[in-house]
């Protein structure tokens, strides 16, 4: 069946089961993929995939149910699975459905289209022979790749608010082993241009960098001076954005929680949220309750001025929803976070401010975050490589240290910012960073 | 699910690009999750999963295709799309299948996804209410009941058309302690492929009360110092030291393709002596427990290392090929929309000859790691990090103060030689452990043990 049939069947089980408040959330995805091993493509896979996710309200109460079997059978069955779920709720929140924004925006990239079976398997080919063209060293294991996938999204509302929109990517991938003696290194790049130029250069970082760390040394345990590549830093954002979220907050779980108007970050700092960034082709225009997103600043020279909302936060703080109800699954329920979160840029370039590190550490990897940070306490403990950094000059490759310290206490001691802002691979939800000057970080090496 | 003829229509168009193997993945899976915060049911979703999953085999190269629609018309669209990436034209006259049938040996009596929300409801709060009456510290809980119906269908070339169920129960619980503006946190989540029985055997209240002590513990903690240790880790989620430590490393996704520092050293002493690390699919009503795997190879049990001497890889089809040595009975998948790939299912460490008492008693000064958070590896170096997430100084082989914010970090090869002491008090708990086909269930497990020397990240 297909969206609109599947809504009518939804729509008529709802008034036969007396629910006049729901929501119709559906989508569909398409993808196509392939990796190569050892210079030929060794997998191929193609995927078709669709749910559909029944909300509804029951004397005040939210209930959920989800199928990706879509006959008329399962849809009828959906809608009472709903309203038996919505029974146990006791949460004081007061859920409502949505009648629509005024306005929203338009994404400035066409809906784009599922590229075929030929040009992906030609793209991750390509990869891997630039990836093997760039080094001697690059050895087995060496996996290159291409994606491409396009998504679908329909929200239907009793209030009649009704929203689509197609989104989707194309990019490919080097993940390239290099040895050299008994030791191995490898480095990962993404690019989502397909062009020879593009996936060379793509090819080229990723070797460039996985030879970087070969004749990595430990490190003494201490205090040093550190300068977070953007690459890492915006995996700190993404662990920690959770504690931007106004239900973190109500809920006792963000140290954030009252922190509005208040400074909680150095002068420098400006963490911006962009629905719509260029540049990223998975644009949204409405979230999974259909409010127009905007564009706003998080923190605006170092002043909290905003957390992230969704309709039911918003109403018990009684302010709007800034479009943050996100769907990270059609199945799955509302939940905050942000869309394309970054720090804004300072004036630094990476020589500048290795300069003016003089004696540090330049952290250019870091691992473990999902163990080794916890966003509620703010405490981190992170597994790190990168270089030694002498007379402001990169020294030696280092690896093998953590380094730990307090996210919000590392929001007050940033000392400057690099120039440009290094993003994460495109998603809906995506994390960009400059380089990052922070004085006095505790390590633990040897 | 898949009816044996369509099974084997689906089959048959599959091979017709010229593959020299075919599989068929099919699966309905309901899972039900109630959200508790503050003492209220925040949230009860349930989502159906229905879809199936197509393999082709061309030597060692795949050709993999997944549809959520599974009439018969989306199955042979699905198909057409393999054959059509398996370029070498081939025709092949029929396949016939017949159906097998494997021992159920985890019974499951209660199916979790079938209870009314309301009752399910009761068991979680009565979890979180004992986490919150723990201690006037916690002034957080959060609680999640999660049941799992997951049937399966396989059919394959070889001729083999087999189902199997596995019902699995898990509840999961956060405390929050705080005091003077810092936050401290405690888990316990144990669960089991069993249905809601599970909880005749491990009360609500024991897991909230237990992650509401580990919280007041923390909160009570200094920082860790860092640097240099010598390291006790306790049972139970300390064998998440082994599972990314060496587990991933032994897995044939990494091993069959050289990107692994475990690959040809199969009879070598890769260990300390103490060290036998075995991974066993058919513990009855194990969390990571199943009756066959994802390809329809039944489980069984693997000893990986025996007294240090690397014994076993763990193997599916592809690895299999690959390797040219036997599965066994590894493959796994989130879902019909992963191809199934070598995974753990539930690994641990055996006991060894050592008391735990002497194991304390030994350390003049270093870190008792009562409960471990999770942790992650890069299979290729080895290299590891997981958190503490409950730990104590030792001082003059006792335990003295709690310390919080640690994190062990090191590398696998390293750090199997440096477990000397190997206690025998053997405990298993539950993970959810993430590869590149998905998120699968997995127990890990130990004894308490000692690890000579490790970098301790604190501050």
């Amino acid at each position: 069946m297909q969206f609109e049939e599947l809504k009518n069947v939804l729509v008529a089980a709802a008034k036969r089961a007396g629910i006049d408040e729901y929501e119709i959330y559906y989508q569909a995805e398409e993808n196509v993929s392939a990796e190569t091993l050892k210079r030929e493509i060794s997998s191929f896979s193609s995927g078709v995939s669709g749910g559909i996710c029944f909300r509804c309200i029951v004397d005040g109460k939210q209930g959920y149910a989800s199928s990706e079997l879509m006959t008329q059978d399962a849809m009828e069955e959906l809608v009472l699975r709903a309203r038996s779920n919505a029974e146990c709720i006791d949460s004081e929140d007061a859920p409502y459905i949505f009648e629509g924004s005024e306005h929203y925006g338009t994404p400035q990239l066409a809906p784009p289209a599922l590229l075929d079976a030929g040009c992906i398997r030609k793209t991750a080919l390509a990869v891997m022979s630039h990836t093997y063209a760039a080094s001697e060293l690059v050895g087995d294991g060496t996996q290159c790749g291409a994606v491409s996938n396009v998504r679908t999204t329909h929200l239907f509302n009793s209030k009649g608010l009704s929203l689509s929109s197609t989104v989707g990517m194309s990019g490919a991938y080097s993940s390239a082993i290099v040895r050299k003696g008994d030791e191995a290194a490898e480095a990962f790049e993404f690019s989502k241009e397909n062009g020879e130029e593009a996936l060379s250069a793509l090819s080229e970082r990723a070797v460039t960098r996985a030879l970087s760390k070969l004749g990595g040394r430990e490190i003494d345990t201490g205090k040093y001076n550190v300068l977070f590549d953007g690459r890492v830093f915006r995996d700190f954002l993404s662990v920690f954005s959770p504690v931007f979220s106004a239900k973190n907050a109500q809920q006792g779980l963000s140290l954030l929680r009252g922190k509005e108007g208040e400074v909680i970050a150095a002068d420098c700092v400006t963490l911006i949220d962009d629905p719509m960034r260029e540049g990223n082709p998975m644009q949204a225009a409405f979230d999974g309750e259909g409010v127009a997103t905007q564009k706003r600043a998080v923190i605006d020279g170092g002043v909290l001025t905003t957390l992230l909302y969704d309709l039911t936060t918003a109403r018990r703080a009684g302010c709007a929803s800034t479009g943050n109800g996100k769907k990270g699954k059609y199945s799955s329920p509302v939940a905050i976070s942000p869309y394309n979160l970054s720090l804004a840029p300072g004036e630094y370039s990476r020589e500048a401010q290795t300069e003016v590190l003089g004696d540090g550490i330049l952290i250019t990897e870091a691992k473990g975050f999902h163990a080794g940070a916890d966003a509620v306490t703010g405490d981190f403990s992170i597994e790190s490589a990168g270089f030694r950094v002498l007379d402001g000059k990169l020294a030696y490759p280092v690896k093998s240290f953590t380094v730990a310290g307090n996210f919000f206490e590392l929001l007050k001691s940033i000392e400057s910012l690099g120039d440009t802002v290094h993003w994460g691979i495109p998603a809906v939800t995506a994390f960009g960073s400059p380089d990052v000057l922070v004085r006095g970080m505790s390590v633990a090496g040897k | 699910m898949l009816s044996k003829n369509i099974a084997e229509e689906v089959l048959l168009c599959a091979m017709s690009g010229g593959a020299d193997f075919v599989e068929i993945y099919a699966e309905v899976t309901r899972n039900n999750r109630l959200r508790m915060l503050d003492g209220k049911i925040e949230s009860a979703t349930d989502e159906l999963i229905s879809g199936v999953g197509i393999r082709a085999f061309l030597g060692t190269r795949t050709v993999f295709a997944s549809t959520s629609d599974t009439t018969r018309e989306g199955l042979i669209k699905c198909a057409r799309a393999v054959a059509a990436a398996t370029d070498e034209a081939k025709k092949i006259a029929c396949v016939r299948l017949s159906e097998r049938l494997f021992p159920n040996v985890h019974p499951a009596r209660v199916v979790p996804t079938s209870v009314d929300a309301v009752e399910r409801a009761s068991l979680l709060r009565a979890g979180c209410t004992a986490a919150k009456e723990y201690d006037s510290a916690i002034t957080q809980v959060s609680g999640v009941l999660l049941g799992v119906d997951h049937s399966i269908l396989v059919a394959n070339t070889e001729g083999l058309y087999t189902t199997d169920r596995h019902v699995r129960t898990r509840m999961a619980i956060s405390s929050v302690a705080s005091e003077g503006g810092v936050n401290q946190s405690g888990f316990d989540g144990p669960g089991a492929g069993m249905g809601l029985e599970f909880f005749d055997t491990v009360s609500p209240e024991s897991i909230g009360r237990e992650a509401s002590r580990s919280a007041l513990v923390n909160l009570r903690a200094d920082y860790c110092p860092a640097g240099n240790m010598t390291v006790a880790i306790e049972n139970g989620f300390g064998g998440v030291i082994f599972h990314e430590a060496c587990g991933h490393s032994l897995e044939a996704t990494s091993v069959s393709v050289g990107a692994s520092q475990m690959c040809g050293k199969l009879g070598q002493k890769i260990a300390n002596e103490k060290v036998t690390a075995i991974d066993d699919g058919t513990i009855p009503g194990a969390w990571g427990s199943v009756n066959i795997d994802d390809e329809g190879t039944p489980t069984q049990k693997n000893v990986l290392i025996e007294n240090g001497i690397l014994k076993s890889y763990m193997i599916d089809r592809l690895g299999s090929r690959r390797m040219g040595l036997p599965m066994t009975g590894n493959a796994r998948r989130e879902s019909y929309e992963y191809e199934a790939t070598s995974r753990m299912t539930n690994t641990y460490l055996a006991d060894g000859p050592d008391k735990n008492e002497d194991i304390i008693a030994s350390m003049e000064y270093g870190l008792y790691c009562r409960k471990m958070g999770g942790g992650s590896v890069n299979p290729l170096t080895g290299d590891f990090n997981f958190s503490v997430a409950e730990g104590y100084i030792v001082r003059g082989g006792r335990i003295a103060e709690a310390v919080r914010g640690a994190s062990l970090v090191g590398n696998g090869g390293d750090i199997l030689e440096r477990i000397d002491m190997v206690g025998q008090n053997l405990e298993r708990a539950q993970g959810m452990c993430g590869s590149s086909s998905g998120s699968v269930p997995t127990d890990v497990g130990q004894p308490l043990i000692r690890v000579s020397s490790i970098t301790v990240g604190g501050r």
